[in-house]
């Protein structure tokens, strides 16, 4: 908790510190006029994210396989029908022995780290990067038109957060981005234990932001005292 | 990039000789008539063996079958089958000086959909390295790599470097110290608990200097009905939601069976001249969740999640890691079958066993074998290297497991199982070895079911459990293993026939009914038998051990019980009657293999 704590500290300094060159910076969501400076005001505070019970998951990827299905109708130019291949998926289940399961997906952080390492400059009519927080379910998508395949989101999140965006081989552009299944996630509905859920972030959550390897270091302590 | 064509017919062969790397289109009839895993393997082994063929030799192949299912998004079918000749198995009356039978071994986990989504239908090894190697796989790109830093490793440490080595992204099988030592029992491990414990396909593994196999596929194979199949998987879905079976294997797992079965007296207790243990409360299923286990866990798109995970709290082995244990083999082979009555030895005799990878089927009667031996004064305690040797005695059975996978001392007779140990030993020892065709009896007693006896007496690949105790179940049983669908999955409140035909047919494109399904599998089954029958397995070796007809149990509710030795042979009779086979001689007739278009086997 203290180390998440400290990072969001550390991104917020750093934030401010970006609002203070761009002079105030503004940044409108919709209809909504924000501002990260003041969490309160902060829409991305009540955004709904996928959390996963670790006690319960059993690790056999029908996450995964759910998100393939439902996010990646079209690959290659080929309709899927539903097949899918764990590859392409937003939600990535990391095994680790002894036995844990860490299932990883877009934490939701209020403060978006990734968003903010984006160096692309701001639209002045949609307050919009490359990379964005979309209005409805607020997930970070990305303008692939203006994306630069640059991957400072992808190591922003990796660096700061749980590591989730991963960059395309062949554009550096990047994917793993939760959908949130436009509302409905998939893996959640399909999940046949019952692990996840999708709720409003929490970021005093035990486990808010933190990688799969951190989890599971903390988790095999806890169940095989190792 | 993403290919999504249909990929069934390719498989990748590989020759660890000569380094050469091939991708081989299968024969359309093969597929059409044997599927995938362990019925296609047995074919491309049919076509790649000579009668007799040493199981060591360079050209044998060594082939790892992902199944029809595999790949897919169908609840449990994570299942791989490695196919290849035996090591471990031996004829009354051996026609060659390598007489085996056939081998195939299965295990779940999630390598079997990589293997497919690598874009092959199964991977063929063949050669010898002259040093030892690991082959990397990502879809078409195959490499050969040095493996020479891991040779010796134990499983578990294996397979957290192996991991770290390939940077998380692969998914793995191996062979530990046993495998590389080729002790003719030695297994295929996958994530440090899924095992392809049977029939000595470790041992094969190792002769070809083959530490392991990372594969990482980014593919998908395609089906022919796209419509139909997902809605077949989102039945599926609910279908299984909805089973109170699937809250038992979550609850207890296999080792839900320990208790029940020591109850009725089916259970391998003392080199299985028990039917019962008493003692077994102390690591059934809920002393185990008391005790031990921290976690369930599962396989590709199960949602049984049979496999428990935890560790030794307590005493001296404190800290041992459980990977799945016990499960329903594992206890009653390293437990029940040696008296073995506290938890945590018997966590730490499966945890090395698994850890020199072992099969824990055959250590385990193995290790049962010789303390009855001993007890017996058939052998003394220089016979087995100054180890005594006893019931309920976790230091000389962790003593004697370190002999067996070093084949040090008497390691190197006990490597070879009871067969080659009761020949050796003689004065009468063969009647409490307990085998069929050299394969040893897995944790299931046979006295108080004749069912389980037909079930080893007529498995192709020697005595095997998960073979079928009836020829319907053993058709159906080798066709699942060739869709690659777990058993745990079906039957008992899981898949029907009639789901699995279903599915065959959204992917494939063809109007399979049940009997189309059967006759599959008996195709399958009689291409094995036929494949054993020339190297010299008769009736003769259809036989089960002396003890089950001549000492009745005497301990627990089924006390008195053994077999009539009158009306098993004529089960025998009947069962190759209904096989279409010949009675004396146990040959498929003509006539039956015709039918079953197995024309190029007449």
């Amino acid at each position: 908790m203290e180390k998440s704590k400290k990072i969001t500290d550390q991104t917020r300094r750093k934030f401010i510190k970006q609002v203070a060159i761009g002079g105030g910076l503004t940044i409108a969501l919709g209809n909504l006029s924000f501002t990260f400076i003041s969490d309160e005001k902060n829409p991305l505070l009540k955004k709904k994210v996928i959390i996963c019970d670790f006690s319960i998951c059993a690790g056999c990827k029908t996450c995964e396989i759910s998100c393939s299905a439902y996010n990646f109708k079209n690959l290659a130019g080929k309709q899927t029908f539903g097949l899918v291949n764990p590859k392409h998926t937003n939600i990535k289940v990391h095994q680790f022995n002894p036995a844990l399961d860490i299932p990883a997906t877009c934490a939701g952080c209020p403060d978006t780290p990734c968003v903010n390492a984006c160096p692309i400059t701001i639209n002045q009519e949609t307050g919009e990067k490359a990379l964005y927080v979309k209005e409805g379910t607020m997930a970070i998508a990305v303008h692939e038109d203006k994306c630069i395949g640059c991957g400072l989101c992808a190591k922003a999140c990796e660096t700061e957060r749980v590591g989730v965006i991963r960059r395309n081989k062949e554009t550096g552009k990047p994917e793993g981005l939760c959908t949130y299944c436009d509302g409905d996630p998939s893996c959640v509905k399909n999940c046949p234990y019952g692990a996840l859920s999708y709720v409003t972030v929490d970021t005093e959550y035990e486990f808010f932001g933190k990688s799969p390897e951190e989890i599971a270091k903390i988790l095999t302590e806890r169940f095989y005292g190792v | 990039m993403i290919k999504m064509e249909n990929n069934f017919g390719t498989i990748l062969d590989i020759n660890l000789t000569t380094r050469k790397i091939q991708k081989i289109k299968l024969a359309p009839e093969d597929i059409k008539n044997f599927m995938g895993g362990r019925g296609l393997g047995m074919k491309i082994l049919y076509d790649r063996i000579k009668p007799g063929q040493n199981p060591f030799a360079e050209d044998t192949p060594l082939i790892f079958m992902p199944g029809t299912f595999s790949g897919l998004p169908i609840p449990s079918a994570s299942r791989t089958c490695i196919v290849t000749k035996s090591p471990h198995t031996s004829p009354k009356k051996a026609k060659y000086e390598h007489s085996s039978t056939v081998s195939y071994s299965n295990m779940g986990g999630f390598i079997g959909p990589e293997i497919k989504f690598a874009g092959y239908e199964g991977i063929v090894v063949t050669g010898k390295s002259p040093f030892p190697v690991y082959l990397k796989i990502e879809d078409d790109n195959v490499e050969i790599v040095d493996a020479g830093k891991f040779w010796g490793m134990p499983t578990d440490e294996f397979d957290k470097e192996f991991d770290k080595e390939l940077k998380h992204e692969f998914q793995t099988c191996y062979i530990g110290k046993a495998g590389e030592n080729q002790v003719s029992y030695a297994c295929i491990i996958s994530k440090a608990s899924k095992t392809a414990g049977r029939a000595g396909t470790g041992a094969v593994m190792g002769s070809k200097n083959l530490k392991a196999i990372a594969v990482r596929g980014t593919k998908m194979p395609n089906v022919a009905n796209p419509e139909k199949f997902m809605k077949l998987i989102d039945d599926a879905r609910i279908f299984f939601k909805d089973r109170t079976q699937t809250q038992w294997w979550r609850d207890y797992g296999t080792a839900g069976a320990l208790k029940p079965s020591s109850d009725a007296g089916s259970m391998a207790v003392k080199n299985y001249r028990e039917g019962t243990f008493p003692d077994i409360v102390n690591y059934d299923a809920e002393t185990a969740r008391q005790k031990i286990w921290k976690r369930n866990y599962a396989c590709y798109t199960c949602h049984l999640s049979c496999k428990k995970s935890g560790v030794v709290s307590e005493g001296r082995f404190k800290g041992t890691i459980v990977h799945d244990s016990p499960e329903y083999e594992t206890g009653t082979m390293l437990g029940a079958n040696l008296l073995l009555t506290n938890i945590n030895d018997v966590m730490k005799a499966i945890y090395d066993g698994d850890n020199y990878g072992l099969d824990i089927i055959s250590l385990g009667n193995t290790i049962g074998f010789l303390i009855e031996a001993k007890e017996k004064n058939l052998i003394d305690k220089d016979f087995l290297d100054g180890i005594d040797l006893k019931w309920n005695d976790i230091d000389s059975v962790l003593a004697l497991i370190e002999k067996i996978a070093k084949r040090e001392g008497i390691g190197e007779l006990a490597s070879k199982g009871v067969k080659v140990l009761s020949e050796k030993i003689g004065k009468g020892s063969d009647e409490f070895a307990m085998h069929v065709k050299g394969h040893e009896l897995a944790a299931w007693n046979v006295h108080v079911n004749s069912g389980t006896g037909i079930s080893y007496a007529t498995a192709n690949r020697g005595a095997c459990h998960l073979n079928g105790k009836n020829v319907e179940g053993q058709n159906g049983n080798a066709l699942k293993d060739s869709l690659a669908i777990c058993f745990f999955a079906t039957g008992w409140g899981g898949y029907d026939e009639q789901q699995l035909v279903d599915f065959v047919n959204a992917i494939t494109g063809s109007n399979w009914t049940k009997e189309d399904f059967f006759k599959t599998g008996e195709r399958i089954f009689n291409l094995e038998k036929m494949l054993n029958y020339r190297e010299g397995f008769t009736a003769k070796d259809d036989v089960l051990p002396e003890r089950f007809f001549k000492e009745p149990l005497t301990v627990g509710e089924k006390k008195g019980a053994v077999l009539n030795r009158k009306e098993w042979e004529q089960k025998m009779k009947d069962y190759y009657t209904e096989r279409g086979w010949d009675i004396k001689t146990s040959k498929p007739k003509d006539e039956t293999l015709k039918k079953l278009n197995l024309d190029f086997l007449v």
